[in-house]
């Protein structure tokens, strides 16, 4: 009796703090995923958070990758993130995953559709809160991350705003330069968005290897 | 020799099946747990919605005239009045001897066309710093306070506001369509309310910005203690181009709603307990079947009828409370659980705990299994007394 005991206590008890923090889940969750992959016939929605895949260790670690720390009232490790895993029939095409970012007047909430390898295969913004947000807002915009992955953003430094030279990220043109800091938020809302991903759905296959490519 | 008490005799009986008294123990859990929380549900929604209600700060609600739902949905969720009323109606509210203190709201709502797909409306709450505050003594800060001018253009963001638009104190708030830009300048704990996801201003700034100078959409009055709220109530309903929305009625309204689930879960409750019961007599009366012989031999040694009916009695008993304190350790263990399942379930629930189990709930609970265990245990019990030494004895070998 005492082995699914345990477990069921464990399993429901654990399952209450995830009302704690708010994370980033997308606004239709059907229209979406079949917007973004025609070809699905459904997806898989699972949860996940630093404080519970790995608590401070995967903290730092996130941070590290990242190269600033998470910051203010809101970006904390116990944020449930929200993972939408796309099928065909049986078989995984890709991933959806989108995270919060605080922008200058309000929050910034980019959700990324990913291939199974982690390239970007599209980018928009749920929510953005800025007079000059219609020009983020334009797929143009949005088309210059496609084809991306967490290696291409190893050189940019999320704190200053700084890309290699020559690199693709250094390639992103800003639409709005009234718009700056939303433009860096956004940039360093991407990269956090690569790196959680790669923590809780490709297996850390970035880890280590970001100046491979 | 040793003398084995009658309490030993039925607790060997009880364990000589292990697997028949652990599922009658299990039954009998099952009903007490069902039973504990719908009794905790009953007691916890009351408190729930009475809390909320409390927590609006003021006991009637005078909107502009317009459907009665969207009054209701303003005061629970949150929400745009669709018409306005004048600020003169103050002056009538306050010349009412049953009020003790009011204050004037504006809702105001623009569309975002930066959300989603297709945009989404952000609104507004204007309020009173003067007045809105006092009505409202319960909210505490995160961070930051209150504002103290009435047209400055500054926001208190609800816990939840706050943590959608990643808003600290000193940050920037944009009202879209409008590029006002708002300091922010106090964050408010969670409080379980819908005022964890309002963004207040200053009243007069938003008049001012919104081209509503002396419009209200809503005035929220405090009664003085002990004055007859009936009474004002209809007075109010007098003034020209208003509703009146009483929180005892809004109330009574959800408890009228939700008085058929409740009914429902108590039939579920009731069947619940009759199966366990008919579990607790199959359970004894097999058991005193089994022991027809053994039960034969004891009264040939001298048990007396009352003795036997006392040892098939107690083994009931038993029964019944390990399988009520089961449930009770069920309903307390899982009462989030099943608060999160009944939210699941019901269109409109309060924020505070629907669940509510305290010591004189559990009492009651306990009582009622054990009660209907004794009960149950009446026939098994009297049909072990009336068994006949010789009869019994002489059919061993049948």
């Amino acid at each position: 009796m005492k082995k699914w005991l345990v477990p069921f206590i464990v399993v429901t008890w654990c399952a209450l703090p995830l009302l704690a923090a708010v994370g980033c889940e997308l606004n239709d969750p059907d229209r979406d995923v079949k917007r973004l992959f025609p070809e699905s016939t459904g997806y898989r929605t699972t949860y996940a958070s630093i404080q519970k895949k790995g608590g401070a260790g995967l903290l730092q670690q996130v941070e590290q990758r990242l190269g600033d720390r998470f910051k203010g009232l809101f970006e904390t490790a116990d944020v449930p993130y929200t993972l939408y895993t796309i099928v065909k029939g049986q078989e995984a095409i890709g991933y959806i995953h989108g995270v919060n970012q605080k922008g200058r007047f309000g929050g910034i909430q980019i959700v990324l559709a990913l291939d199974l390898e982690g390239r970007i295969l599209a980018f928009y913004y749920q929510r953005l809160t800025n007079s000059d947000a219609r020009l983020l807002r334009d797929p143009a915009f949005g088309k210059q991350f496609i084809g991306l992955d967490l290696r291409d953003f190893n050189g940019y430094d999320v704190a200053s705003g700084r890309a290699e030279p020559g690199s693709r990220i250094a390639a992103i043109q800003n639409p709005a330069p009234r718009a700056e800091d939303d433009f860096r938020a956004s940039l360093r809302a991407v990269k956090k968005n690569l790196i959680l991903s790669d923590e809780f759905l490709l297996g850390n296959r970035f880890l280590g290897k970001e100046k491979s490519k | 020799m040793k003398k084995i008490s009658i309490y030993q005799i039925a607790a060997k009986n009880l364990l000589r099946k292990r697997s028949r008294s652990a599922l009658t123990i299990i039954g009998i859990g099952l009903s007490a747990w069902v039973l504990a929380s719908l009794l905790g549900f009953n007691q916890g929604y009351d408190s729930a919605l009475k809390k909320d209600i409390d927590n609006m700060g003021f006991q009637v609600l005078l909107t502009a005239k317009g459907c009665p739902y969207e009054a209701a949905t303003l005061m629970l969720k949150g929400g745009t009045g669709l018409r306005y009323m004048n600020e003169s109606v103050i002056a009538d509210i306050l010349s009412q001897r049953e009020v003790e203190s009011v204050t004037p709201m504006l809702m105001q709502a623009v569309f975002d066309p930066d959300r989603g797909e297709s945009g989404a409306i952000d609104a507004y709450l204007g309020v009173d710093p003067a007045t809105f505050p006092q009505m409202k003594s319960f909210l505490k800060f995160k961070q930051g306070g209150w504002f103290k001018d009435p047209e400055a253009h500054v926001a208190v963001l609800g816990y939840e506001a706050a943590e959608l638009e990643q808003r600290e104190v000193g940050n920037k708030l944009l009202i879209p369509g409008k590029n006002i830009e708002l300091a922010v300048v106090g964050i408010l704990e969670r409080s379980g309310t819908q005022d964890d996801g309002t963004i207040f201003v200053p009243i007069r700034m938003l008049q001012k910005e919104f081209g509503q100078q002396g419009k209200l959409t809503a005035v929220g009055i405090k009664v003085n203690r002990n004055a007859n709220t009936a009474a004002l109530e209809n007075r109010l309903y007098d003034l020209p181009d208003v509703q009146v929305v009483s929180m005892a009625q809004v109330k009574n309204t959800i408890m009228s709603l939700v008085a058929t689930a409740k009914v429902m879960v108590l039939s579920i409750a009731v069947i619940a307990i009759l199966i366990s019961m008919l579990g607790v007599i199959n359970t004894i009366l097999m058991s005193v079947l089994e022991r027809y012989q053994e039960i034969g031999i004891m009264k040939s040694m001298g048990a007396m009828p009352a003795d036997v009916f006392r040892m098939i009695w107690t083994e009931t008993v038993i029964l019944c409370i390990m399988g009520g304190a089961l449930g009770l350790a069920l309903a307390f263990s899982l009462a989030k659980v099943t608060d999160l399942l009944i939210r699941r379930l019901l269109p409109y629930t309060p924020t505070g705990s629907l669940i509510l189990i305290d010591g004189g709930l559990m009492l009651t609970t306990f009582a009622v299994v054990l009660g209907i265990g004794l009960v149950s245990g009446v026939y098994p019990a009297w049909r072990a007394a009336r068994v006949r030494p010789l009869e019994s004895i002489r059919s061993e070998g049948d």
